[in-house]
């Protein structure tokens, strides 16, 4: 069964861009054919890194982790029965985020200061909203250049969303991080992006700036019940 | 009457022989409290351990620890084909555990003929100068046959710990059944870190191997005999945690030692098991189950 077809979309380096959509559109599929989760029947995922370009496809999730791209998966996935630091440590398997670990360590507990109160403590009885943060910060520590973040905001209460929008868009801007998120809550995700896509039953039906976005009526009619 | 050296004898002797356990189980703690594979040979590859070391030690007279340690490589490749195996005919096609603990199965026949085949079926046993020799201590007797396993036992579970514990590799074992897809999303091979750790708990049975046939002599079957107490070791310490396995087994080894002296041997495994099942009941996860 086909899930995605005619999708296109691009960024370049230090866009926050965001994929809307409604549940069962393909907007988690498409972040997972990036990561090399789910391979594609068709297509090019084009990586360009000074320079030289890659095509992603084939390639497995480990490898594509190498070149730099780190994904925060939807449901979070962390390491249940090991602790935050652990999970975090664990962040920064790959070579390159070895060498940056204790500065990506520290900068991790700066954003988010409860994590560093709850070190010792274990990633699976955490609540939702400090397991995204871990799962965040977990991504932080594997050095990325590219972070592909898949509904960090299902199951949190409004005001958590709130915090880790700010704390996304304060992770991006220190860290030059360009940024993929798929979102569900429009308003939210608006508030950190700098252009967005939305996708209906596997195709990209809009594609637009901020500003755009919000007059769309494609917009008005999923998210704004008009 | 209970005599006080006779107590002392025989709480001595139990911790020794849990040092020994620890090793021997230190294989299931890892590739089945970590993994979730139920590796049931793995008495089997400490036997052939004891054996390597019986025919290399015979015809050589080279020390059985340094056999044990020199072995470590080599078991640590069988243990590396074994689980590419157990991967490509079963863990790839989703096999349910249930037919993974056929396959074991069968490794266990398959070495426990082999080695009837080569070695034969009559008891063998290693020699070195200060295995006939022990350390008196007062009241309490030390024999180094039971003391250097021991040393060797605890040194092994301590080096464990802290590669779990301290090492990338260490943790991505920790974390690799727990969710595998997210250990490829850290830039590690699942594959990969399941690979070295199955090498891991096979190249600890070489060492476990020598040590066993320091202790006691050897005939092909008896890996059978420590298959119940190496899965008690490893569940009642706390699946994956090798601290727990050592701990475990040095209870264990207390709990075995009184009751062969107080009751008689044949009691041993009986109050091992209602121990286990003692704990279990106060605490699922084991001892230090996390």
């Amino acid at each position: 069964m086909k899930v995605l077809h005619d999708v296109s979309i691009e960024m370049t380096e230090g866009e926050t861009v965001i994929l809307l959509g409604t549940n069962g559109n393909g907007k988690s599929t498409l972040i997972k054919t990036i990561m090399g989760i789910v391979p594609p029947n068709q297509g090019e995922i084009i990586f360009e890194s000074e320079g030289v370009q890659i095509n992603l496809v084939g390639k497995k999730p480990q490898e594509i982790v190498n070149m730099g791209i780190t994904m925060v998966p939807e449901g979070r996935r962390l390491f249940p029965q090991l602790t935050v630091e652990e999970n975090l440590y664990l962040g920064a398997f790959r070579r390159e985020a070895r060498q940056n670990l204790e500065r990506n360590l520290s900068y991790c507990f700066e954003v988010f200061p409860r994590l560093g109160e709850r070190r010792t403590q274990l990633a699976g009885s955490m609540s939702g909203g400090e397991q995204q943060m871990l799962a965040l910060a977990r991504a932080i520590m594997s050095s990325p250049k590219i972070l592909l973040i898949d509904e960090p905001s299902v199951g949190l209460a409004p005001i958590l969303v709130s915090q880790l929008m700010t704390s996304i868009k304060e992770m991006k801007e220190n860290l030059n991080l360009t940024v993929l998120m798929t979102e569900q809550n429009f308003s939210q995700a608006t508030k950190i992006a700098d252009r967005g896509y939305i996708i209906v039953h596997g195709k990209i039906e809009f594609r637009g700036s901020n500003v755009e976005l919000s007059g769309n009526e494609l917009v008005k009619q999923y998210y704004l019940g008009t | 009457m209970v005599s006080i050296d006779l107590l002392l004898n025989a709480v001595v002797a139990g911790i020794l022989i849990g040092g020994f356990y620890a090793a021997v189980s230190l294989g299931i703690s890892v590739v089945f409290g970590l993994l979730d594979i139920a590796n049931i040979a793995h008495p089997l590859f400490v036997i052939t351990g004891s054996y390597f070391t019986f025919y290399l030690n015979s015809n050589f007279g080279l020390d059985p620890i340094l056999v044990g340690l020199i072995l470590m490589p080599l078991f640590f490749v069988i243990g590396n084909i074994v689980y590419q195996s157990y991967y490509h005919f079963f863990e790839k096609q989703g096999a349910e555990p249930l037919r993974g603990l056929v396959f074991f199965f069968g490794v266990l026949f398959l070495i426990e003929v082999s080695i009837i085949i080569t070695f034969g079926v009559d008891y063998q046993l290693v020699e070195a100068a200060y295995l006939g020799e022990s350390l008196n201590l007062g009241i309490v007797n030390v024999s180094y046959r039971l003391f250097i396993p021991f040393l060797v036992g605890v040194l092994l579970t301590t080096g464990l710990h802290f590669f779990f514990a301290k090492t990338f590799y260490g943790r991505a074992i920790m974390g690799v059944s727990q969710d595998s897809l997210a250990l490829s999303l850290m830039g590690a091979d699942p594959v990969r870190i399941k690979s070295v750790a199955f090498g891991i708990g096979i190249a600890t049975a070489s060492m476990a191997g020598a040590l066993l046939v320091m202790i006691l002599p050897i005939e092909p079957a008896l890996g059978r005999e420590y298959i119940g107490r190496v899965f008690a070791v490893a569940v009642l310490g706390g699946l994956g945690s090798v601290k727990g396995a050592l701990f475990a087994a040095i209870i264990l080894g207390i709990a075995e030692s009184l009751t062969a002296t107080y009751f008689g041997a044949a009691w041993s495994s009986g109050v091992s098991f209602g121990f286990l099942l003692l704990v279990l009941a106060v605490r699922p996860a084991g001892l230090f189950g996390r």
